[in-house]
């Protein structure tokens, strides 16, 4: 018998948690039919980092036209899409409310649902957008510029935690060390580039954690270790930067060992190995997990680069795997500036707030 | 038939308007819940809000709430294809006051703001037409430091009272906007872009 195709549908993805307005429209088989990102890179970077009230000023001016833009672009109708994927949180709940408000607004407007996406599940489902036979369950390293964890995606809203950062994420390692070297905002990309110019032996750096039975990540003491080292003028910048991003790379791959190896004497098959959020975009961490994925004879899969760092896509993603579960949401649901996806995972040892 | 959303204070109220009749009404002190008290409002109005029209207060006065009703306003209007403008929010507190105060040929609205301050605007009111005029721009400062400058015997709005005190003399009026009182407002007063006036620049300063 062959299985029945599932019917068309297309979703209006909104995205405003942090400092991307982003929108998309993308279908059951994803497609991306259009797709707009305005970021407001310019208005931070005088900061140094992103400030929340900028960012909710400017969230409110940049959506609608961003709506408009990419429906134009489409040639589609509001009344052609079939449901309005807005992200409820976790972020910083002056956006997300502007994001999630629209969303709602557009729903009663145009009798469509609307799907509360948690920003996270965006994160963690665009590997199906980008890998059509990627199915459950599969082990995902999620490292974003607010997370770093290691979850079971055992399904669409099922999730088990089995490791997260006890202090910073990776995504703003790379951010402050991007500070500390002068290289500005965003981080990420900049210490990248700055990397390659670089020896990533040259700088004696910690691997927080790598020894600790569970595959929890710790960040911070990196991040001193940098500054020290910057502080002491014994270093080039360029070598700073290389060894830096190696000593996450082994953190990375070590504590991804860990949590496989985890998996594996729990006998839980898993299909896939794979990466997604913001930082996971950098192209010297991709090969290092590639290579362990295929130590331990999985796939590797990650969505290209600009659907890891945040972007409507991956948004309307989540809201077409929703759909088609008959997951939606009604028009009182909250905007929440923290919502893990695993609820019930045990705080991680030693801890602070953020885990 | 105008669709008229305030949220622009800790009040949340929306309203169908027609000329000078209140189709229907929803309003509730919500503090700062608009973000799920909003839509669930209009979608119980009569035929779910919908209008040829919308208008929304754009502020001051609650950063959140301004920029909820907003996105709420802008999003309707994309969904209906109908246009979006916006009022000020001490405009229609004004209007409304004078309403009630048949002596009064001009007044003060005073905010409760950011950071200890609170938005003031002096207003006068000709009679018999109820014409309304701004006498003086937006500005927001701490109590003390508005208290000499507000002439006006009549305060009305939620720092009415800290304004009086402040100052030592006069009358104080509690006052919130509320969707259905844009019925008094002049056409003109109701035609601004739908953008936010925070009556305030962002608090973040650029490190030296
Ligand atoms: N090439 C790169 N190398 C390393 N880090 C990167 C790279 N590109 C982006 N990042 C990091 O990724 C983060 C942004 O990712 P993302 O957009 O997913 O984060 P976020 O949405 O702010 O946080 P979260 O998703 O946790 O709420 C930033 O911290 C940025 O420095
Ligand atoms: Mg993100």
């Amino acid at each position: 018998m062959v299985a029945e195709k599932p019917p068309m549908a297309l979703v209006l993805g909104l995205e405003s948690s942090c400092d991307e307005t982003a929108v998309a429209l993308v279908d059951n088989d994803g497609n991306i039919i259009a797709h707009h990102l305005a970021t407001q890179e310019i208005l931070h970077r005088p900061y140094g980092g992103v400030v929340p009230e900028i960012a909710a000023r400017a969230h409110v001016e940049r959506l609608e036209p961003l709506i408009r833009k990419v429906l134009d672009e489409s040639g589609k109708n509001l009344s052609d899409v079939d449901a309005i994927a807005a992200t409820a949180g976790p972020g910083l709940i002056g956006g997300v409310m502007v994001g999630l408000v629209t969303g709602k607004a557009l729903s009663l407007a145009c009798n469509k649902p609307l799907i509360a996406i948690n920003h996270l599940e965006g994160h963690a489902l665009t590997p199906r957008l980008a890998d059509q036979s990627l199915s459950f369950p599969y082990l995902l390293l999620l490292i974003s510029g607010g997370h770093c964890q290691i979850l079971l995606v055992k399904n669409v809203g099922e999730y088990r935690r089995l490791a997260t950062t006890i202090d910073d994420a990776g995504g703003e390692a790379f951010d402050k060390t991007a500070k500390i070297l002068g290289l500005g905002f965003p981080g990420g990309p900049a210490v990248e580039q700055e990397a390659l110019k670089g020896d990533p032996t040259a700088v004696p750096l910690p691997r927080p954690l790598v020894r600790s039975k569970e595959p929890h990540f710790s960040f911070a003491g990196l991040k001193t270790a940098v500054l020290r080292a910057h502080q002491s003028g014994l270093y080039k910048r360029e070598d700073i930067a290389a060894s830096f991003q190696q000593a996450v790379i082994d953190c990375l791959v070590n504590r991804s060992e860990k949590a496989l190896r985890k998996i594996e004497s729990e006998n839980t098959a898993i299909n896939a190995f794979v990466i997604a959020g913001g930082m996971a975009a950098n192209q010297a961490i991709r090969p290092a997990l590639t290579a362990l994925a295929e130590a331990h004879n999985l796939p590797f899969v990650t969505p290209a680069p600009w659907l890891c760092t945040d972007n409507g896509a991956m948004i309307a993603w989540a809201g077409i795997e929703r759909f088609r579960l008959g997951m939606i949401d009604t028009l009182d649901s909250p905007a929440r500036a923290r919502w893990p996806l695993d609820p019930h995972a045990e705080k991680a040892r030693g801890a602070g707030v953020k885990a | 038939m105008q669709l008229v959303i305030d949220t622009a204070t800790a009040a949340c109220s929306v309203a169908l308007i027609k000329g000078d009749h209140i189709i229907a009404c929803e309003k509730e002190i919500v503090g700062r819940g608009h973000a799920e008290k909003l839509l669930p409002m209009i979608a119980a109005l009569p035929d779910q809000g919908r209008a040829d029209k919308i208008i929304v207060d754009c502020g001051p006065g609650s950063f959140t709430g301004i920029r909820v009703g907003i996105a709420a306003a802008l999003a309707l209007g994309l969904g209906w294809d109908v246009p979006v403008s916006g009022y000020g929010a001490l405009d229609v507190v004004a209007a409304a006051a004078f309403r009630r105060h048949f002596n009064a040929s001009n007044l003060t609205v005073a905010f409760i703001g950011g950071h200890g301050e609170i938005f003031i605007q002096s207003f006068s009111c000709d009679r018999p037409s109820l014409h309304l005029t701004a006498l003086t721009p937006i500005q927001s400062l701490r109590p003390e430091d508005a208290a000499p400058l507000v002439k006006d015997s009549l305060i009305a709005g939620s720092a009415a009272a800290t304004l009086v005190k402040a100052r030592g003399w006069g009358e104080s009026e509690e006052a919130w906007p509320f969707a259905d009182e844009a019925r008094f407002l002049a056409k003109t007063a109701t035609t601004l872009p739908a953008t936010p006036i925070y009556g305030r620049l962002p608090d973040a300063k650029i490190p030296a």
